[in-house]
């Protein structure tokens, strides 16, 4: 028959092993806790300057990390550095105009994840070449000669579509006009509306997406300007990945992305920020990259990257 | 034997007249798939009358005229008209607004559930699972005590007031004074000839007194007695009639999507009808049924009638009624309100044993 | 119901008021003075000549929309649109107006939106005989866009903005067929 202090012996030993079992527990489970989520960034491309971009992207950042369990950093980055930064492997992911999509697709494989909605035509967008209303340019044969503003060279609805519709309409833009200028700085959309609003030129290269913002802002008005021509409809911004990402992070960033809505929010500076209304964006979109062809097409033509030849 | 022939002949009657005229008051007219629609018509009416503002649906249907003042008639002719009442007066009234409700979240009464199913209309299936719900919760609350009391005969023919409320529709509707209002566009402006409507309002009025037919109480009656009763051939009857005629008529469009009138969010139509058929057996018969009893001298279905006028103003008013973009939050919140209602009647009127 | 005096006495109130109900409904309408009649409720009428007024005002403020459009200017309309809805927000004519602006421009998915906020707005779009009806281009846009969007959707199942354009697309389905709205 067992003792009284057998037993206490035995619940002592009893004890003794769940405690160690216990403590086990906790560490494993505290191992699991402080085991670091993985560190990647996503290279968003400058539209005008860095704080513009950290200020419409950070939000959107954090919103991604908190969805996806990654810790992702914002990185600003201007637009001719951007594909040596890529190839050099520095960005997981990418924020890009739509023709950098393309170059960084041909050149260094890289995946389409989701194009950005904004304005009215949603996730696509279309470059127009535009007059004052009281120029006396009425179509597009009657710039021939004059004085013409362009955007960045790399904006596909600033330069590359207008480009390309000269050519369509048989007009080469180094030879048939009066001389052609890119402001400099930043905010160039802007300035070439201001530059062709206040005479400075006679046509302008205006995204359309800058007419409606600037129209809905009240800084122009529709009777202001005739549109001499309209490119079609090419995919707006695009975030993309690139091709060694491991594919189910690809796959839970494309999700995120396509969930946004507009109250989601993120915690930036201890301040709840809703992400879309700080990235200026309506929203994303899933495309495929065969819509992206006709911005491959326009640049065959215009002979700029990444089919440029020398 | 020969007296349940002769009703057994009488509700296969009705049944074939409902669905026939549900039919062909829609090729006539009427809304799509609204050949008759006790709700949509009440709206409308109430509209007509300027309980509400929106301005598609203000018409004053002759249809709803016909049922009540047909009832009145074969009741008289059969001596069957007598003023009764007094039972739960106030509850009645309160459960005419929430069958409006109930209706309006699914867009369309029970007759309209079977003419949008007859006419290929699969999203009116939820509906139907709904009504069937409602109707077996009702019967469950019945034999678990709750009932409204019954009604008794009245002196001082109380029953004529609501027959007399629609002899006067039935003067506005043929004199036409200003303040009634006539929709130009939308659903309110759709509408078969008026002498057609009233018509067929008055032979579906005097027949469905006659037969007694009510939709809710066909399938009340088919889950408490099976094949024997006289109501579910009615039902089947009327089934039959409309599937056959929308054919023929090429109305017959079957699919979930594209559906006039109809929306996608399936659980609310559920509940809609499940709201509609568990207070249709609590007060003894679905919408359609109420207006025939109303007419028979019912003055307590006399006021479901008046609840359901009032019902049909508060929808569109405040909003509550669904569309085919879906379910607005103001209807939902209504319609729980309404699921609220019948619980807490049911409690509240149940008989218990002490 | 004739036993006493009380009940003549009903019986004359209910025959005198008859008579006098009678007289007013048939010949006292003839007799009504012109400042009375003036007052009187006609609201059939009232509500048509709202109803034309309507008609009216909105085509006079979206004129300018539409000789942009008549120009050939598209994007110049959807800017003047633009223009308009900070002073009339939430106008249903002004969704439609947009939605055949980004129709003809090729932003077929847009456009079905645009259409899909005037309707809920406004259900004489989809009225094949009010002045403002657009029945059968909301028809054409419909069958187009069903017939573009299932073999896309058929290929990216998962794609919201698709289910979200087919979803609208079945809206105005629905909307078209007719019923109770």
């Amino acid at each position: 028959m067992p003792t009284f202090s057998s037993c206490v012996s035995i619940l002592r030993q009893g004890f003794g092993r769940l405690a160690i079992f216990g403590l086990l527990l906790l560490v494993i489970a505290g191992c699991e806790q402080t085991k670091e989520r993985p560190k990647l960034k996503i290279g968003y491309m400058n539209c005008n300057n860095e704080q513009e971009t950290r200020q419409r992207f950070v939000p959107l950042t954090r919103y991604l990390s908190e969805q996806v369990g990654v810790d992702f950093e914002a990185v600003p980055v201007d637009t001719h550095d951007f594909e040596d930064r890529f190839k050099a492997g520095e960005f997981a992911f990418t924020h890009t105009n739509s023709l950098l999509y393309v170059v960084l697709h041909e050149n260094q494989k890289l995946q389409l994840l989701s194009a950005e909605k904004r304005g009215h035509f949603g996730a696509r967008s279309a470059g127009a070449i535009i007059a004052r209303a009281d120029s006396g340019i009425t179509k597009l044969e009657d710039i021939r000669g004059k004085r013409m503003v362009f955007g960045p060279m790399m904006a596909p609805t600033g330069y590359l579509a207008q480009y390309d519709l000269m050519l369509a309409a048989g007009i080469d833009p180094e030879r048939d006009l009066g001389y052609y200028a890119i402001p400099s700085g930043s905010f160039k959309h802007e300035k070439l509306v201001y530059g062709l609003y206040f005479g400075q030129f006679d046509v302008a290269a205006a995204p359309v997406l800058d007419l409606e913002v600037m129209a809905k802002e009240g800084k122009i008005t529709a009777e202001d300007f005739v549109v001499l021509a309209q490119s079609e409809l090419i995919p707006y911004c695009t975030f993309g990945a690139a091709a060694e990402t491991d594919p189910e992070l690809v796959a839970k960033v494309r999700k995120a992305l396509l969930g946004l809505t507009a109250d989601a929010t993120a915690l930036v500076d201890g301040e709840q920020v809703r992400v879309l209304k700080a990235a200026w964006v309506d929203g994303f979109e899933e495309l495929l990259d065969s819509d992206y062809d006709p911005i491959r097409e326009m640049a065959k033509r215009a002979n700029m990257p990444p089919y440029q030849k020398f | 034997m020969r007296l349940r022939d002769n009703h057994l002949l009488t509700v296969l009657t009705a049944g074939i007249a409902l669905g026939a005229l549900g039919v062909l008051l829609a090729v006539w007219g009427n809304p799509e798939n609204s050949g008759i629609c006790v709700s949509c018509f009440i709206e409308n009416s109430s509209g007509a009358l300027g309980f509400h503002g929106n301005e598609r649906m203000q018409y004053l249907r002759p249809e709803l005229i016909g049922f009540v003042l047909g009832s009145t008639l074969a009741a008289i002719a059969f001596r069957e008209f007598h003023s009764r009442g007094g039972s739960a007066p106030l509850p009645r009234l309160v459960s005419g607004v929430f069958l409006i409700v109930g209706c309006a979240i699914f867009i369309g009464c029970p007759i309209k559930l079977f003419l949008r199913l007859t006419a290929g209309d699969l999203t009116a299936v939820a509906g139907l699972l709904g009504l069937l719900a409602g109707v077996w919760a009702g019967l469950r609350g019945l034999a678990h005590g709750v009932h409204l009391g019954r009604n008794s005969r009245e002196r001082g023919g109380s029953g004529f007031l609501v027959p007399g409320f629609f002899l006067l529709l039935l003067g506005f509707l043929l004199l036409r004074p200003g303040f009634v209002i006539f929709s130009q566009a939308g659903s309110g402006a759709r509408h078969a000839p008026m002498l057609l409507s009233l018509g067929a309002g008055g032979l579906l009025g005097a027949l469905a007194q006659r037969s007694r037919f009510c939709i809710t109480g066909s399938l009340r009656d088919t889950l408490l007695m099976g094949r024997r009763t006289p109501l579910l051939w009615g039902l089947l009857a009327f089934v039959g009639v409309a599937v056959a005629l929308n054919l023929a008529t090429g109305l017959f469009q079957p699919g979930l999507y594209g559906q006039p009138g109809a929306h996608l969010e399936f659980a609310w139509s559920f509940l809609g009808m499940l709201l509609v058929g568990w207070i249709s057996v609590l007060i003894g018969g679905c919408p359609f049924r109420q207006l025939i009893k109303a007419g028979e001298g019912d003055a307590d279905a006399g006021l479901v009638v008046l609840g359901m006028f009032l019902g049909g103003a508060l929808v569109q008013t405040w909003g509550l009624t669904a569309t085919a973009a879906g379910v607005p939050m103001n209807g939902k919140i209504a319609l729980l309100a309404g699921l609220l209602f019948v619980l807490g009647s049911s409690l509240l009127f149940r008989e218990r044993a002490d | 119901m004739l036993q006493d005096r009380y009940d003549k006495l009903l019986w004359l109130g209910l025959l005198g008021v008859i008579g006098t109900l009678g007289f007013f409904l048939f010949a006292g309408s003839v007799r009504e003075s012109a400042a009375v009649d003036a007052g009187s409720l006609d609201r059939a009428m009232e509500q048509e000549l709202a109803r034309q007024a309507k008609v009216s005002f909105v085509e006079k403020i979206y004129q300018p929309v539409s000789k942009l459009r008549q120009e050939g200017q598209l994007q110049s309309a959807l800017l003047k649109l633009d223009e308009l809805s900070v002073r009339y927000p939430g106008e249903a004519h002004g969704a439609i107006l947009k939605g055949e602006i980004l129709l003809e421009m090729g932003a077929l998915d847009a456009a079905v939106g645009s259409f899909v906020a005037a309707v809920q707005r406004n259900g004489d779009y989809v009225d094949q005989h009010h002045p403002l009806s657009r029945f059968e281009t909301i028809r054409q846009l419909v069958e187009r866009g069903l017939r573009e969007i299932a073999p896309r959707l058929q290929a990216h199942p998962d794609n919201p903005a698709l289910a979200e354009s087919r979803k609208q697309l079945f809206y105005l389905q629905s909307r078209l067929a007719g019923g109770c709205e």
